[in-house]
C-alpha cells in the first residue's frame, strides 16, 4: 500500500513539475491515447537519442507481444532519476505510454512504474526552480 | 551519421576544452567590463520570462513573429522546413537554436578574458564569442555556429555573429530535428548563410536569470529585421551531460516516420 501511496504521489510530482514532454515531434504518437501495459523487461537500451525500453507483454489471447517504449535521452533522464541501471532484463513493471498512431506494438513513455514501486516518468526538462534558489550550494 | 562526422568533432572538442595551447597572446586592456566578466560562468536552463521564470515553457509562447517578414525565398523555405521529411536529422542547430532551446538542454558559459565559450547540451559544437577585438575575417569560411565577436556595453555583452552556413534546422524548430509538433504551428523560420545575428546578453533578477536580445536581420529570408528575447535561468545544481543525437537514432524515434520495426 505504501509503495502505491509513494507511486501516487510521485506521478502528481510529475504531472506538476515537468513540463510537456516536447524534444521532438513526436508526430507518429497518439498524444491523447494512454495505453498501460504490465509486462517484464527484455532490454533497456540506454543510449542516444532516446532510451528504449523493450518488454514483453501478453496480448487478449495470452500470446507475448513485444512492445517498444520510447523515453527521453539519457542526460535528460539522468537529472529525473534514471539510471543504465534503473531497469533490466527481467524486471516486472507498468508502463503508461501514448500509442503509435498505425496499432504497432510501440510507444511514448508516459510513466514506468518500477518493481519497487518507484515511478518515474521519461525524462524531460528540469523543472524551473523560484528565484533565489540558484544561490544555493549544488544539492 | 556518418563516421566521419564524429572525426570531425573530436579536434574540434580538444581545441575548445584546452588541449591545445591558445593561439592568441593575452590583451591587457580589452571592452570586458570587470562587474560583468565571469558572473556568466556558469549553467543556465531555458525558462518562461524574467517576470515569471516558472510560468510557461518557453516553447509554449508566442515568442516568434506570428507572421515573419518572409521574403519569397524564406516562405518558401518555411514551407520545406516545415516537413520532416525535408529535415537531415541530427544537424547542429545553429546559433539561434543554440540560445534557444526549449528548457530540455541546458548550456554552459564560461569565460575567459579573451573569449566567452557556450557549450550547448544539444550539440557538440560550441560557440566561441572573441572578446579580443578582433574583427569579422574578410573571407570568413561558413559554419554551423558562425563567427562570433563580442563587446561590454557595461554590463551588457553584445555579440555579433555572421558566416553560418545556411544549412541549420528551422531557428525556432521543435527539437533536434525540428519536427513540426502537434502542439506548435508557428512558421518554421529558416535562416540562411547572409544571416547577421546580434545578441544584447545581461544579467537580471540579481544574476539568476540571463537575458538574450537577438536581433535577427537575414536579407535572403526576412525582409526586415526582428527581435526575441529570451531567458535563461542560472542552474548550479545541474551539469551539462554528454547528448549525441547520432548515436542510435531508430526509424521509429526523433520524430521520424513510422518505421517498420521496433528495434
Amino acid at each position: 500500500m505504501r509503495a502505491v501511496i509513494l507511486a501516487l504521489a510521485a506521478v502528481v510530482t510529475l504531472l506538476n513539475t515537468v513540463p510537456v514532454f516536447a524534444h521532438h515531434s513526436y508526430a507518429a504518437f497518439d498524444r491523447d491515447k494512454k495505453v498501460t501495459l504490465t509486462g517484464v523487461v527484455k532490454e533497456f537500451q540506454w543510449n542516444n537519442p532516446h532510451a528504449w525500453i523493450q518488454m514483453m507483454v501478453a496480448d487478449e489471447k495470452g500470446r507475448q507481444v513485444e512492445w517498444g517504449v520510447e523515453c527521453g535521452s539519457p542526460n535528460m533522464m539522468a537529472r529525473t532519476g534514471w539510471k543504465r541501471s534503473t531497469l533490466k532484463a527481467g524486471d516486472r513493471i507498468v508502463v503508461v505510454l501514448n500509442p503509435l498512431k498505425d496499432g504497432r506494438p510501440n510507444g511514448s513513455l508516459v510513466t514506468v512504474m518500477l518493481s519497487d514501486g518507484k515511478v518515474l516518468g521519461p525524462g524531460n526538462a528540469p523543472a524551473p526552480r523560484p528565484l533565489g534558489s540558484a544561490t544555493r550550494s549544488k544539492s | 551519421m556518418p563516421r566521419a562526422f564524429n572525426g570531425l568533432l573530436i579536434p574540434g572538442l580538444l581545441a575548445v576544452w584546452g588541449c591545445t595551447p591558445a593561439a592568441a597572446p593575452p590583451t591587457p586592456e580589452t571592452s570586458v567590463s570587470k562587474a560583468a566578466q565571469l558572473k556568466l560562468t556558469g549553467v543556465w536552463v531555458a525558462v518562461g520570462t524574467f517576470e515569471n521564470p516558472a510560468g510557461p515553457a518557453p516553447w509554449s509562447q508566442t515568442l516568434w513573429p506570428a507572421q515573419p517578414p518572409f521574403t519569397p525565398f524564406g516562405e518558401s523555405e518555411s514551407r520545406r522546413l516545415g516537413d520532416i521529411k525535408n529535415v537531415v536529422p541530427c544537424q547542429p542547430g545553429g546559433p539561434i537554436f543554440a540560445m534557444w532551446e526549449m528548457g530540455l538542454f541546458p548550456i554552459e558559459i564560461l569565460e575567459a578574458p579573451d573569449r566567452i565559450v557556450i557549450k550547448p547540451e544539444n550539440t557538440a559544437l560550441p560557440r566561441h564569442i572573441f572578446l579580443d577585438g578582433r574583427k569579422h575575417p574578410e573571407d570568413l569560411e561558413p559554419s554551423w555556429m558562425g563567427h562570433s565577436i563580442g563587446t561590454w556595453d557595461g554590463d551588457v555583452l553584445v555579440v555579433d555573429t555572421i558566416g553560418t552556413n545556411g544549412k541549420t534546422r528551422a531557428i525556432n524548430g521543435v527539437g533536434s530535428n525540428a519536427g513540426v509538433s502537434s502542439e506548435d504551428t508557428k512558421p518554421r523560420l529558416p535562416a540562411s548563410d547572409q544571416l547577421h545575428l546580434v545578441e544584447r546578453l545581461r544579467l537580471v533578477a540579481d544574476g539568476e536569470i540571463l537575458e538574450d536580445e537577438m536581433t535577427i536581420t537575414d536579407p535572403k529570408i526576412y525582409t526586415a529585421p526582428f527581435s526575441v528575447k529570451h531567458y535563461w535561468q542560472r542552474r548550479p545544481d545541474i551539469d551539462v551531460l554528454e547528448y549525441f543525437c547520432g548515436e542510435k537514432p531508430r526509424p521509429d524515434d526523433e520524430g521520424s516516420q513510422p518505421g517498420n520495426a521496433t528495434r
